[in-house]
Formats: C-alpha cells, structure tokens, sequence
C-alpha cells in the first residue's frame, strides 16, 4: 500500500490553509485522483499519496511567485504545453545535450519538426545517458521502445523501467504506476514515473 | 461542414430540418432540427427538439428546447424550459425559467433566478443562485453566492462563498477561503418580509463538512468544521470543529468537541 498522509498532516507539513489547497484543486494543479476518502473513526477523512503531493505543493510553492495559476496548471496537465519545436530551437535552447540529439538523428532520422513526443523521448534519452546509468547501444534500445510505444500511453500516469541482470539491459514501459518484483540477480538501474518527466520537460521547455 | 452562403432557418409552422451553419436560427412554432446546428443566433419561442450538437453565439429559449447533444455558446438564456442531455459550455448562462443538463457545465457567470437541475459538475468563475439549483456532481467557482436554495451532491469548493439560506440548503463538502452563512441579511426588502410572513424556522445549511480559512457559520448542521479562525452563529448545530487560530461560539450554538490545532 502506497503511503498516505492525511488532510490535516499535509496542511501541517506543508504550512498551507484549507484555502490554499482548495485553490488549488480548483485550478487542477492537484489531481482529482490524490483526492482519497477514507472512512476513518472521526468520520470521513481525506488522504494524498504523501510522497508526490508533498513534492506537487513543494513544486508549486517555489513557483507560484513567477508563474501564474494558469501557467502553473498548464505544466502539470499531462497534456503538452508545446507541441512542437524545431531542430534548430532544439539545440539552440541546449533542452538536450548534442550527443544525445546527434544519437537520436542518427538513429531516427533528422526532422524539421519534433513532436512533444519526440521530445518526451529525446530528454529520457539525454538523462539516462548523463546520469550514466546507460551506455550507448543500450540508448538505442530505450529508442526503439519509446518510438514503438510512447504513443500508446494516452494517461501520462505509466513508468520507464530499466532493469539489467548479468549485463543484459530491459526496457519497461508501463500504462499504470506498477511496483515490480524481480529476480534477485536483477537490478532495476531507472524507475521514471511518466507525469514528473513530462513536468520537467515542460519546465525546460517553458 | 461548408459555410458558403449565410442562410437562415425561421420555422413558424411545424417543420423538420436538417443542421448546419446557419446565421439566424428562429422558432416560432414547432420545430425539429435532426443534425448537428451552429449559427450566430438561436431563438425559441416555440417548442424546438435538436437531435445533435449545437453550437452558436447567442442561445435563447422562450419557449422549450429540448437539446439532444452538447451545447457551445458565448450566452445562452432560458426564460422557459431547457433541456440538454450533454454538457453546457457557455461563458454566460442565465436561467430565469428551468434549465436541466445531464452533463457539466462550465461557464464564467451563472445566474440562477429560476430552476436548474445539473447531473454533472459545474466549474465557471462565479455563481449566482437566486432560485433553485440542484447539482448532483461538484460545483467549483472563485465566487458562489446564494440567495436562493441548492443542493449540491458533491464539494462545494470556491474562494469566496456567500450564502443567505433559503429553506434547506444542502452540500456535502464545502471548501474555500471564505465562507459566510446567513440566514437573513439586513436590507433584503421584499425577501425579509416575506421570510417574516412565513415561517422563518425552516431555513437551515447541512453538510458533512466544512472546511476554510475564514467561516462565520449561522443556522448550520455540520458534523465537522475546520479552518483558521471560525465563528459560530446561532442556530449551528456542529459535531467537532478545529481551529487554528480563533474560535468563537454564539450562546445559542450547540457545540461538540473543540480543538485548537
């Protein structure tokens, strides 16, 4: 079971009113679904998956000076902000760095035009290879995948997972967040839920 | 759709048309249309039935329009009898007769004077209630005012909430920054001698609960109440409540547990 954390801690930790919550539920800067009731022996209760809200009100805290609700709002939906960017802006606006772009033209071609999509795949390409969690020929898998199956993921709510077992590399793309179990040989190297990429993207692209 | 030549449709008879993009549509007698519709204007004195979407500037119903798609307006009034089975999206809504959608609705100004009756959740930035609305969804603005009586199944979340009750008033979650409960307001003319004359007992708030920055409850039941500083106004009837900062109790208030967080 995920961990939760009551209405009451959560206005507590995170130094906010009932306002400001309601505010921002208003404005869907909170997902309906973080919304969970519970009956409880006070009567009914209202709980949030404690690590994303808190990391959501962190986020918006630290932001809402420079941005608007809206704007907020905006990069927290899980549809693109931008919906294309061309190559030269790409590498001009350093969103990724040239290794990771020469790879992904090498690979895939050069467009005029890429996508949210391709763009989604382009940064998951550059922060696994910078975090040094992945090699080269590995990258080209991750491609393969995410150019097969990103359109697939119509909610934004799935995972990238990255497991090695003896020197052997998968790739995972999963449409729900999922809590594996695997082999004890087997080490899952990355675990990137979809939504906080598409944020981060959103915020670089902005 | 080809929109080459603006054309108009007047129905004054009975008579069934096909939709398209039209410039005025009026319908003075019976009128069905089997299609999806836009158009600048739609008027209905009569009685209409649209068998699709419509799609127009300005909406308005004098007589009964019976809706059997989605509805896209700038404004749309119903001085007589609407009827929408999908949702309603419309900068300005007024409904001085009765409205009913089975779908959402989401507007910037409501304004309730006669009846309305929602299934889905309604958003806009303000709602103004000063006949009767039923919501059976949630109902989210920045400011809701009352005059009249509601009942909404779902939250009531708004920044600014205002409500002079009439009858019972009813919401299952209410959530905001500030909320007033009233049960009369002073110059309210017409409306406080009318409340004088009938029996005034039988206005009251209920919710399960109530949450806010600022709340001065009056005439209310809830079973909880949280927020920062909370006053209590005769006639409340409150389980538990939780405050941060102030709390003050009216003496003719019946008040369960209190905690000061």
């Amino acid at each position: 079971m995920e961990n939760l954390i009551s209405k009451k801690d959560l206005l507590e930790t995170a130094n906010i009113s009932y306002g400001q919550l309601y505010r921002w539920k208003r404005k869907n800067l909170i997902p309906e679904n973080w919304f969970i009731r519970k009956s409880t022996f006070t009567g009914q209760e209202t709980f949030f998956p404690k690590e994303d809200i808190l990391q959501r009100i962190e986020k918006i805290k630290s932001m809402k000076d420079d941005l608007s609700l809206d704007e907020l709002a905006d990069m927290f939906s899980p549809s693109p902000s931008v919906t294309s960017l061309s190559a030269d802006e790409l590498t001009k606006r350093n969103i990724v760095s040239t290794t990771s772009f020469e790879m992904y033209t090498n690979h895939l071609g050069t467009q005029l035009q890429y996508s949210f999509e391709n763009l989604l795949s382009l940064y998951l390409l550059d922060r696994l290879l910078q975090t040094g969690e992945m090699n080269r020929s590995e990258g080209i898998d991750l491609l393969n995948v995410l150019h097969e199956h990103l359109s697939k993921l119509k909610s934004n709510e799935g995972e990238l997972i990255f497991i090695r077992k003896m020197g052997v590399s998968l790739f995972i793309l999963t449409l729900d967040p999922t809590n594996l179990f695997i082999d004890s040989q087997a080490k899952i190297i990355a675990q990137y839920k979809m939504n906080s990429c598409i944020e981060e993207l959103k915020l670089k692209l902005s | 759709m080809e929109k080459t030549v603006q054309n108009n449709i007047k129905i004054s008879g009975s008579s069934s048309v096909g939709g398209g993009v039209f410039n005025q549509v009026k319908i003075n007698g019976s009128g069905k249309i089997i299609s999806d519709i836009e158009c600048e204007v739609f008027s209905c004195n009569g009685s209409s039935i649209i068998e699709g979407n419509l799609k127009a500037e300005t909406i308005k119903v004098s007589g009964s329009a019976d809706i059997e798609g989605n509805v896209t307006a700038e404004e749309i009034t119903v001085s007589g009898n609407s009827e929408i089975d999908g949702n309603l999206d419309c900068e300005v809504i007024k409904v001085n007769g009765s409205a009913s959608i089975k779908g959402n609705v989401k507007g910037k100004e409501i304004l309730i004077n006669g009846t309305s009756n929602i299934e889905g959740n309604v958003s806009s930035e303000e709602v103004e209630v000063r006949g009767q609305a039923k919501i059976k969804g949630d109902c989210e603005a920045e400011v809701f005012i009352s005059r009249g009586n509601f009942k909404i199944n779902g939250l009531l979340n708004a920044g600014n909430i205002d409500l002079e009750l009439l009858r019972h008033c009813e919401a299952k979650e209410i959530g905001g920054e500030n909320i007033i409960v009233r049960k009369n307001i002073e110059n309210a003319g017409v409306k406080k001698l009318i409340k004088f004359l009938v029996n005034q007992s039988n206005d009251y708030l209920t919710a399960d609960v109530i949450e806010g920055d600022k709340i001065y409850l009056e005439y209310t039941q809830a079973k909880v109440v949280r927020g920062n500083t909370i006053e209590i106004g005769p006639g409340c009837s409150i389980e538990s409540i939780e405050y941060k900062e102030t709390l003050e109790i009216d003496e003719n208030a019946k008040v369960g547990k209190q905690n000061k967080i």
